[in-house]
């Protein structure tokens, strides 16, 4: 029943389907909206708050990944409040845990790094809360070092939505939310992983990791989570 | 004549990488030191850095008394200040051990780690911090350079961008790591 | 009984009304949980047991409360044919008084009858209670009650909650069995839509048009929730309401479900609230039993039930999607809409969430149309809303008001002003959510949009109002603190944002933040109000934007000043009475070392802090009084009579040269600086007495033959001896100061000149010039303004009053010119346009002057002065005024009538307050403010020129003395910074050991006032009128200390 609509994207009018969102447009024509939790593949949530756009009319800022377009809708995905913005959530991500780029298998192909340094984060101006979080090794294959998780929850979503485990969720609230395997198990212990690996490849940090990389090592193959899904899609 | 501007560099909790970086911009040296002058630092003589600094060049994180100390100096007695490399500007991997208090830390390494007289040296040791800190944490930084180390390209844009007088812009330099 | 028909209806409410009305008297006892926690059951029971072992023929019943909560427990009180009588605060010693008095056909004790209902329109129904016992006020002439509008409490306090009998005895289920009956849906939703009913949980969003997305949803399976996840700290409204009144809840939900096509209902309550769940749970009992719920609801061939489904208290789970989410077996956790709840809500299918109060609304718009509905509150905003008033107002509880009804009703009329008559700084509105407003805008009027104009919002109805001992800094901080740990950890910026601003924050309270931390907080909470994902992160930066905005001067006191004024941030302040004093008087450390027979010591401490602590002991204002935390066990502690006593024990004694010589052993070495002070007050004097120990040469310049400033000519002889001043003086002098009289600077001598000679210079002039004031006939023989008539007294000049004076103003210069003038012989009336507690003299001073025989007349507005043909006084016409509106400074506004009075006099003492000279403002060439003052940085206290500062009323304009001092002390410490480059100033302070032990059990016994010289003998002389305390009497008043400046040994 979807039918097109025309929108107006940083004042390009572009032609959309309904139930299309505002960031799917923007990506398929190649404006990038910067999004961490977003995955193409897997559910939006409107978690990390980086894809915060203006649209006209409506008086408060709206994540691009969940709100779906319509006739008319004119968005401005960059001005100097939204990057004002995305600058001050990047660095919050960075002063909550121990991102400690230079000893991290995913330095070079980290999204938070990679979105920090072309947003101009040249510092981290909060303070860093420093805390003693633990690193999981029980996986024979995979890590996963809470140090670096951003609780974007992609891991959560690729194994529910896409492998059908859901082997993670979360504990806790606020800024002791903690990413847990089953309940609270260590992840080698969790009898409903099957190791299939997709919430590695969905992570956009080092959080998790293959096993025998070292610093700088580890590339993901992110398209393996939306090749999936798409595939799926015609079933 | 116009006095030359100087420079002056100083290490503190950190690995020297930057400072190795900063003499591998190769005959970019040449090209800095015609403009300007190196008063202080690991790569020179003085004693005690000098007033009247224009330019400030700090790699490391503060751990220790001493570090604060020195960088309360640079920054008094400094225009610009420069924080060099991740560990000035994020903490990086000396801030890896501000989740374990000091006193813990200290007997691991000094006490359960050591094979020959045991004991946690007090004197001629500056005391440390609590926490390993970023230089912002506690003086005024203007410039962060970050990178681990920053590339040598880097480091040469910031300097010509600050002796030739422009607000100093890494661009797609900027890299952590 | 099954209400299957019309006359089982009827039958039921036969039932209810002989419950609610029976033939014999009833007592009903207001058992809420505010009413319990005050000893309702305890009451309840004994009721229940002495009605029992008399055999009296008496009705007891349970109800919900009336909203009084500073008169709880409340106990309604009935016989046939008379009022409901209200009683409050009563315990189950008061039952056999009671019981013997309704015995005897008599009213119960005096003391504890609040208040009569004769008739009570429950909206529903009418019910007619009696008519008599005219001595006791109605309900609504009670403060509390003025203005409330019980809509949605309409029943509650007067029916038995646990009833679904008395309910129906009221009218209620008759709006629904009317819907019922129409069935038409839709014409109930036009009515909801046509009343404006907007959703009372907060947000304000129309509740008929959400009924509407809900009704045309095309889905079997739709539901409606009612949300009663009141997690708001101060917030109890929904509490009461569900404890008081279940089956208006069910009603309103009922007809929410027949009108939109819902089949279920779902309320959804905190688990943290037992009795509301226990109620409820007994309501849908009843109600199912009755027919009411199930299958065929009042035989209308309806099917709706209602489960009730607690929550486990997270606060986020109020967001009605993490409310969803709970309720669905997830974590609490919000998500982006859309969808809507309307279109996808609990396991998808289409639902509507309401409000408790929302639902309270429903069944009165039903049954009375929405014409009624709109008729109260504002047009955009129809209706009332329930709002827990709490706080330091002298009267809490719940209160209904409509909307858009002002602030200043609520907390001046309704709450009868701050506790113990003490002003009001703000109040904070919509719990953790909301913001801060301070009380300069207590005019604003409390609707959905006007609050969030200004960053606050209405959210559930909390209203906590704070005084000058709450720290804004640290209410923001308190609710940051709730809100990042209540928040769900979903999205980024609340998550890891409030974390970051509690940081700042807690830096801010310890005196450790910056100005750039400031900003960064700003900017934070900023983001995080925009960019959160739900309703909690949005609003939980308010009350860090609102206190920035309206309170900053107190973010900045605490990183400039490194003072919190509350005394709340323990870090930044010692005790509160030492806070309170402008000169910051360790008062505790004196008190102490008094109490330790310790007199040289004592007096040590008192005069390092004050250096005119004989006379402060006399004239201060004590604002160390209002601040004492003994007045919460009976009276404040009496600091300024003990340190007067401390000061004149050795003043006054042959102690004096030795301690003279003590102080000067404080002296630090010279410096060679050299210091110019202009003007002798107090202000001057303090700033010369700390800058010549400080080592510097001072020299004070005054136009007056000897110092003191105000103290020497404007105070009487009677409050202050100059024999006293003359001793403080001279001990100032002998720490090395240099006074040059007779001097005016400005004419004999230029700032230039002095700006040559000296390193530094303090202006400290004061303000000796009479405040211009529209009056004809001020030009007339036998007017006078009071400073210099006062001046003139002092000098033992020739003053020119006649028999009969009138003394125009309410401040402390027009209670001593009446009292002056009293005591050379004249008839004295004060005019005063508005009450006496609004008077800004010292009330002692003004009751001082009554016993003298000064007579006042308050509401009395000077309008002209009469002269006679020889440009003589004869009269002053004062316009009686009334008591208006309060305006912001929480007084109310003297409005004018037609009646004019008029005193005959042939002398007007003009006491209208004082300003700053303004040739000598010009002359100076720096810059000043609008109000006449000179403009300085409000911490170095550094004027517009280099090296100049200025300080006391010269900056403040006309205040009072410890004030002045207070600027002086602290100017000698800026001046010594600036001209030394380092703190030294608390280098001149000795460490003094003295026990440190709290008393365990206060001391008894009230505060010790010095005895006075009687009424009859002090108006014929200038003697001082206070005679002082005996150092028995002031030992004893040390003992009554609490020692606030002790702090646990745990921290």
């Amino acid at each position: 029943m979807s039918e097109k609509v025309k929108v107006r994207i940083d004042g390009e009018v572009l032609t959309a389907t309904t139930g299309q969102t505002i960031l799917e447009v923007a990506r398929a024509n190649n404006t990038y909206i910067p999004a961490l939790c977003y995955m193409e593949g897997l559910s939006a949530v409107g978690a990390c708050r980086l894809c915060m756009v203006e649209i006209s009319g409506v008086g408060k800022l709206q994540p691009a990944c969940t709100t779906p377009v319509q006739e008319g809708l004119a968005v401005v995905t960059a001005s100097p409040q939204l990057e004002a913005y995305r600058k001050i959530a990047l660095e919050l991500l960075f002063a909550e845990r121990n991102h400690v780029c230079a000893v991290c298998v995913s330095s070079g192909h980290c999204e938070l790094q990679t979105l920090a340094q072309d947003h101009g984060v040249t510092h981290v101006r909060y303070p860093y809360g420093y805390p003693r979080l633990a690193v999981d090794t029980s996986h024979p294959r995979y890590v996963l070092d809470h140090n670096r998780c951003i609780l974007c929850s992609r891991c959560v979503r690729a194994c529910a939505e896409i492998e059908g485990a859901h082997v993670w969720d979360f504990a806790g609230r606020g800024i002791r939310s903690m990413l847990v395997s089953e309940l609270s198990r260590p992840w080698g212990e969790a009898t409903t992983c099957t190791s299939c690996g997709k919430c590695v490849q969905a992570c956009p940090t080092g959080a998790m990791a293959e096993k025998g990389w070292g610093v700088e090592e580890m590339t993901k193959q992110r398209s393996v989570v939306s090749r999936l899904s798409s595939m799926r899609e015609g079933e | 004549m116009m006095d030359r501007p100087t420079i002056g560099t100083c290490w503190l909790d950190g690995c020297s990488g930057c400072h190795m970086s900063l003499l591998d911009i190769d005959e970019g040296v040449v090209a800095v030191l015609r403009k300007a002058d190196i008063v202080f630092g690991p790569l020179v003589d003085a004693q005690e850095w000098p007033e009247g600094v224009d330019v400030a060049v700090v790699e490391g994180a503060i751990s220790s008394q001493d570090d604060l100390r020195l960088a309360q100096t640079a920054r008094a007695r400094s225009s610009v200040v420069v924080a060099l490399g991740d560990c000035a500007v994020t903490g990086n991997v000396p801030a890896m051990r501000n989740g374990i208090p000091t006193r813990k830390l200290l007997e691991r390494i000094y006490v359960e780690g050591a094979t020959d007289q045991p004991q946690i040296p007090t004197e001629g040791v500056p005391a440390l911090l609590k926490q390993a800190q970023p230089l912002h944490q506690s003086i005024r930084v203007d410039v962060h350079v970050p990178g681990c180390p920053p590339k040598p390209n880097a480091i040469l844009t910031v300097l010509s961008d600050l002796l030739e007088g422009r607000e100093p812009d890494l661009g797609s330099r900027l890299r952590f790591g | 009984m099954r209400i299957g028909d019309i006359a089982a209806f009827a039958a039921v409410r036969e039932a209810g009304l002989a419950k609610l009305l029976p033939n014999r008297p009833r007592i009903a006892v207001g058992m809420g949980t505010c009413g319990s926690g005050n000893g309702a059951e305890s009451v309840f029971h004994a009721f229940s047991s002495e009605i029992e072992r008399r055999g009296l023929a008496i009705h007891l019943a349970p109800v919900g409360c009336f909203g009084y909560c500073a008169e709880e427990p409340l106990v309604n009180i009935w016989v046939p044919g008379r009022p409901l009588v209200m009683l409050r605060q009563v315990q189950a010693n008061h039952v056999d008084a009671i019981l013997e008095a309704l015995g005897r056909g008599q009213l119960p004790p005096e003391d504890l009858v609040l208040c009569r209902i004769e008739e009570w329109d429950h909206l529903t129904g009418h019910v007619k209670y009696g008519y008599g016992y005219p001595e006791i006020p109605y309900w609504h002439e009670l403060p509390f009650f003025t203005g409330q509008v019980k809509t949605v409490l309409r029943n509650c306090g007067l029916i038995n909650p646990d009833d679904i009998e008395e309910y129906v005895a009221i009218g209620g289920y008759q709006a629904l069995y009317k819907v019922l009956i129409d069935q038409n849906p839709a014409a109930v939703i036009e009515q909801v839509k046509a009343a404006k009913l907007r959703g009372r949980g907060g947000a304000g969003y129309l509740t008929g048009n959400k009924w509407e997305f809900l009704q045309k949803a095309v889905d079997p399976d739709k539901y409606v929730i009612c949300n009663a996840d009141e997690g708001d700290p101060g917030a109890y409204m929904n509490r009461n309401e569900i404890e008081s009144d279940p089956h208006a809840l069910l009603e309103g939900m009922l007809i929410g479900g027949y009108v939109t096509g819902a089949r279920r209902g779902i309320v959804y309550v905190r688990a943290e609230y037992p009795l509301a769940v226990l109620r409820l749970e007994r309501a849908i009992d009843q109600a199912r039993e009755y027919g009411v719920l199930g299958t065929d609801v009042l035989g209308r061939g309806f099917a709706f039930d209602i489960e009730l489904v607690e929550g486990a208290g997270a606060f986020v789970c109020g967001e009605e999607t993490a409310l969803i989410a709970s309720l669905e077996g997830h974590s609490g956790r919000p998500r982006t809409r859309p969808p809507f709840p309307a279109q996808k809500g609990l396991y998808d299918k289409p639902t509507n969430i309401n409000n408790v109060e929302t639902w309270y609304n429903v069944a009165p718009i039903v049954s009375k149309g929405p014409a009624w509905f709109t008729e109260t509150g504002s047009p955009k905003s129809p209706g009332t809303k329930v709002f827990s008033l709490v706080g330091k107002v002298r009267s809490t509880g719940l209160v209904e008001m409509p909307l858009g009804t002002p602030l200043a009703r609520f907390i001046y009329d309704v709450g009868e002003g701050g506790t113990n008559g003490r002003d009001i700084k703000a109040v904070q509105t919509g719990g953790p959510s909301g913001g801060c407003i301070p009380a300069d805008m207590f005019d604003t009027p409390v609707d959905y949009e006007t609050l969030a104009q200004l960053g606050s919002i209405m959210g559930s109805g909390g209203m906590v109002v704070m005084d000058a001992d709450n720290c804004m800094v640290d209410v923001a901080r308190y609710f940051i603190e709730f809100t990042h740990s209540e928040s769900c950890g979903k999205c980024v910026p609340c998550r890891v944002g409030l974390d970051k601003a509690l940081w700042i924050l807690d830096r801010c309270t310890l005196g450790k933040a910056t100005h750039q931390d400031l900003q960064a907080l700003d900017e934070l909470c900023r983001m995080v109000r925009d960019t959160s994902l739900c309703g909690l992160g949005q609003s939980a930066p308010n009350p860090v934007l609102t206190t920035l905005r309206h309170f900053r001067h107190e973010f900045e006191d605490h990183i400039v000043a490194k003072r919190c004024r509350a005394g709340v941030c323990e870090d930044l302040a010692l005790s509160p009475c030492e806070n309170s004093c402008p000169l910051h008087m360790n008062i505790p450390r004196f008190l102490q070392l008094y109490r330790e027979g310790r007199l040289e010591d004592a007096f040590l401490s008192v005069i390092l802090d004050n250096p005119l602590p004989a006379s402060t002991g006399r004239v201060c204002q004590h604002p160390c009084d209002d601040r004492c935390r003994r007045a919460a066990v009976d009276e404040a502690v009496n600091m300024r009579d003990v340190h007067r006593l401390i000061a004149d024990e050795v003043l006054l004694s042959d102690r004096f040269d030795a301690m003279v010589e003590r102080v000067r052993e404080r002296r630090l070495e010279p410096t060679g600086r050299e210091v110019a002070i202009v003007g002798a007050g107090p202000t001057g004097l303090a700033c010369a007495f700390y800058l010549a120990l400080l080592g510097h040469s001072v020299v004070v310049y005054d136009s007056r033959p000897a110092a003191g400033g105000m103290l020497r000519y404007a105070l009487p002889e009677y409050r202050l001896p100059k024999a006293v001043l003359d001793r403080e003086v001279e001990l100032i002098e002998r720490m090395g100061v240099r006074f040059l009289f007779n001097v005016n600077v400005g004419e004999d001598v230029t700032l230039n000149d002095i700006a040559h000679q000296y390193d530094a210079v303090f202006l400290a002039i004061g303000t000796w010039k009479e405040a211009w004031v529209y009056l004809p006939g001020t030009e007339l023989t036998g007017v006078i303004p009071a400073l210099p008539f006062l001046e003139a007294v002092a000098r033992d000049e020739e003053v020119p009053v006649g028999k009969s004076v009138v003394v125009i103003g309410g401040g402390n210069a027009a209670i001593d010119s009446a009292r002056t003038a009293r005591r050379l012989g004249a008839e004295v009336t004060v005019v005063y346009r508005r009450e006496r507690k609004d008077m800004p003299a010292i009330p002692e001073e003004v009751e001082a002057a009554e016993h003298e025989g000064v007579k006042v007349a308050y509401l009395a507005a000077p309008h002209r002065i009469v002269g006679d043909r020889n440009g003589q006084v004869r009269a002053l016409e004062a316009v009686r005024t009334k008591l208006g509106e309060f305006d912001t400074s929480g007084r109310r506004r003297p409005v004018p009538t037609d009646e004019v009075v008029r005193f005959e006099c042939d002398t007007v003492v003009l006491a209208v307050g004082e300003t700053v000279d303004p040739d000598f403002l010009k002359a100076s060439g720096l810059k000043a403010k609008e109000a006449g003052t000179i403009e300085v940085d409000r911490y170095s206290l550094e004027t517009s020129r280099e090296r100049f500062y200025a300080g006391g009323d010269l900056i403040t304009g006309a205040s009072n003395v410890s004030n002045a001092m207070g600027y002086g002390k602290k100017a000698a410490r800026n001046i010594d910074k600036r001209l030394m480059g380092r703190k030294r100033f608390p280098d001149l302070f000795p460490a003094f050991e003295y026990a440190m032990e709290p008393p365990e059990t206060p001391e008894e016994g009230g505060r010790h006032v010095p005895p006075e010289l009687p009424a009859a003998a002090r108006v014929r002389t200038y003697d001082e009128v206070s005679l002082g305390l005996t150092s028995v009497a002031a030992v004893a008043e040390t003992s009554r200390c609490l020692r606030c400046d002790i702090r646990s040994a745990e921290r």
